[in-house]
């Protein structure tokens, strides 16, 4: 069962604001999404672990250096920058 | 009361591997802030990450090297947690799978530090605070990790340290990582508690992170272990929280409360396939492995009969004892190249840095020539030290500085003539060898010594004097 406590939980991980009288039907929504998944959990599985789809493993990369960006490229679309850095500020 | 103190290591060791886990951006340490950056390491959306191959290659040497399992079957998960060192604001590291399980590690006093697991993730980018504002480089980010997770088996400080040590040292035996704790590719959190001596249940534990050496770790669970049991005394209980390790103060503080105790919803990477490990790879990685220094520790003192002392500082360094290694080849007595690598070669190297480059002028070849003669009785001991210290000075060869005559020893009526000389310039003490004072042959012996220039051997002159003086 989702409980207010979980989405006060989840808010404050996923660092979002809810308001308090929006509580109440988020947790209502909520445990329809996880119900939602519950029905796939319940599916019986026969034939050992499912894995991926296209039942894909080991797909690796040498171990080979490439060019890497130009730092002004890297930080294009950074909200602000200073001294080639990412510049994060103080919350007020 | 007597308190016991537990810890536990979790030791996150930086891979030298050529580029990232995920891109093929160089993992060279230091250079200009953001050069070293992709769309994949920075978390660009729509970007794929890929897996080094030779990061899986080196987890699994580490988990062989310490006694681990490896898993046939590996897989990445996310770690969720929202902070500006990680750009996508999930860790792609290891939860339920990891790489390798269940090994160990032998302590010198018998006792065994369990390994839980080792697992393979990435880096986090290097934050610079400055007044309230926090400055964000990712050059690190995406740098290849182990992390190494022992069980709460240390009992003690002086564990804690060793096991750090031998860590190091195996970890750079087998070439996985340079493990400098000072650059940072080498970091260790502590886990400790205490609990009544006796007892069996663990204490509340807390965490220390940010020491950056094996002194300060010693300090760190010196200052914390004091701490918890000052507490308990007092009535009070200890609260478990992560603590930052302060060097200027040799305190601990606390870093995060419980309050906001992380819940890093860890879930499948659905970006990464499955990793494989056949069984044939692991025993191919394992044939490759250098002999570990626990092993060549063993061969050292058991078969060459090295003191365990001077054993473990020929196996301190791979360089050394590769240096070693070559130096006695063919040798009847290898502790005659150990004696003077310790004693000579190592005088000459102060800091632990020289001694781990084993920068020396002379080769470990030159040195078994070297060897050679003097077992061979064509170098003299008492010159033996001398010669070696020219060599060092200038890496010339043995041959350089001993002539032929010194080769061939003395001949016979040379060796004669010098010993009359003595007997003849040393009546006292001949009388007293005579009437049954054997020491007094020693000085007899040391004139015949210095007449030879130290080119007379000792057994041979010992035997002259008796015939002569009959």
């Amino acid at each position: 069962m989702v409980t207010r406590e979980d989405i006060e939980n989840i808010a404050l991980l996923s660092k979002l604001f809810v308001d308090e009288k929006d509580l109440d039907s988020l947790t209502e929504e909520m445990q329809k999404i996880v119900s939602f998944a519950d029905t796939i959990n319940n599916v019986e599985v026969k034939t050992g672990e499912f894995d991926n789809i296209n039942n894909l493993s080991n797909a690796f990369r040498a171990d080979e250096v490439k060019p890497s960006l130009p730092s002004t490229e890297i930080l294009k679309n950074a909200p602000e920058q200073a001294e080639d850095h990412f510049l994060v500020r103080k919350r007020a | 009361m007597k308190y016991e103190l537990v810890a536990g290591f979790e030791t996150h060791v930086e891979l030298s591997t050529n580029t990232k886990i995920f891109c093929s951006c160089t993992t060279a340490f230091g250079g200009e802030p953001n050069t070293h950056c992709c769309p994949v390491c920075i978390g660009l959306p729509g970007t794929l990450p890929k897996l080094n191959e030779k990061v899986v290659e080196y987890a699994i040497m580490a988990g062989l090297a310490t006694n681990c399992e490896i898993a046939e079957i590996a897989k990445m998960d996310r770690k969720n947690y929202c902070y500006p060192d990680l750009p996508k604001a999930y860790q792609i590291s290891q939860y339920d799978k990891p790489l390798c399980e269940h090994g160990y590690i032998q302590l010198s006093n018998g006792r065994r530090i369990r390994i839980l697991r080792i697992h393979i993730e990435e880096d986090a980018g290097k934050l610079i605070h400055n007044h309230g504002d926090t400055y964000v480089d990712y050059n690190r980010g995406g740098v290849p990790l182990i992390e190494i997770v022992t069980e709460p088996d240390f009992r003690s400080i002086d564990e804690a340290k060793e096991y750090v040590e031998r860590l190091q040292q195996i970890m750079r035996y087998i070439g996985v990582s340079d493990c400098r704790m000072q650059e940072g590719s080498m970091r260790c959190d502590v886990n400790i508690s205490v609990r009544p001596e006796g007892s069996e249940k663990l204490g509340t534990r807390t965490e220390i992170k940010n020491m950056n050496s094996i002194t300060n770790i010693a300090k760190a669970m010196e200052y914390e272990y004091e701490r918890q049991c000052d507490l308990i005394e007092s009535g009070g209980a200890v609260v478990q929280e992560t603590l930052r390790y302060d060097d200027a103060t040799g305190t601990t503080s606390s870093m995060r409360s419980k309050e906001d105790a992380h819940d890093y919803r860890y879930f499948r990477e659905p970006d990464l396939v499955t990793i494989n490990v056949p069984r044939e790879r692991v025993r191919e990685i394992e044939a490759r492995l250098p002999e570990l220094p626990e092993q060549k520790y063993q061969r050292y003192t058991e078969e060459y009969e090295i003191p365990e002392k001077d054993a473990a500082l020929l196996t301190k360094y791979r360089s050394i004892s590769e240096y070693f290694d070559k130096a006695i080849e063919g040798l009847k007595s290898p502790k005659t190249a150990s004696n003077f690598i310790i004693g000579q070669i190592f005088r000459r190297l102060e800091t632990e840095a020289d001694k781990e480059a084993f920068d020396v002028k002379t080769t470990a070849e030159q040195l078994n020539e070297m060897c050679k003669l003097l077992e061979g009785g064509k170098l003299k001991n008492n010159l033996a030290k001398k010669t070696l210290e020219q060599m060092l000075d200038t890496g010339k060869p043995v041959t350089e500085f001993i002539s032929e005559s010194d080769m061939a020893g003395l001949d016979d009526a040379t060796l004669t003539e010098y010993c009359q000389n003595a007997i003849n310039a040393m009546p006292a003490a001949v009388a007293d060898y005579k009437n049954g004072k054997e020491k007094a042959l020693m000085a007899v012996l040391g004139n015949v010594m210095k007449q030879s220039r130290g080119r007379a051997d000792a057994g041979a002159v010992t035997k002259k004097l008796k015939e002569l003086i009959g």
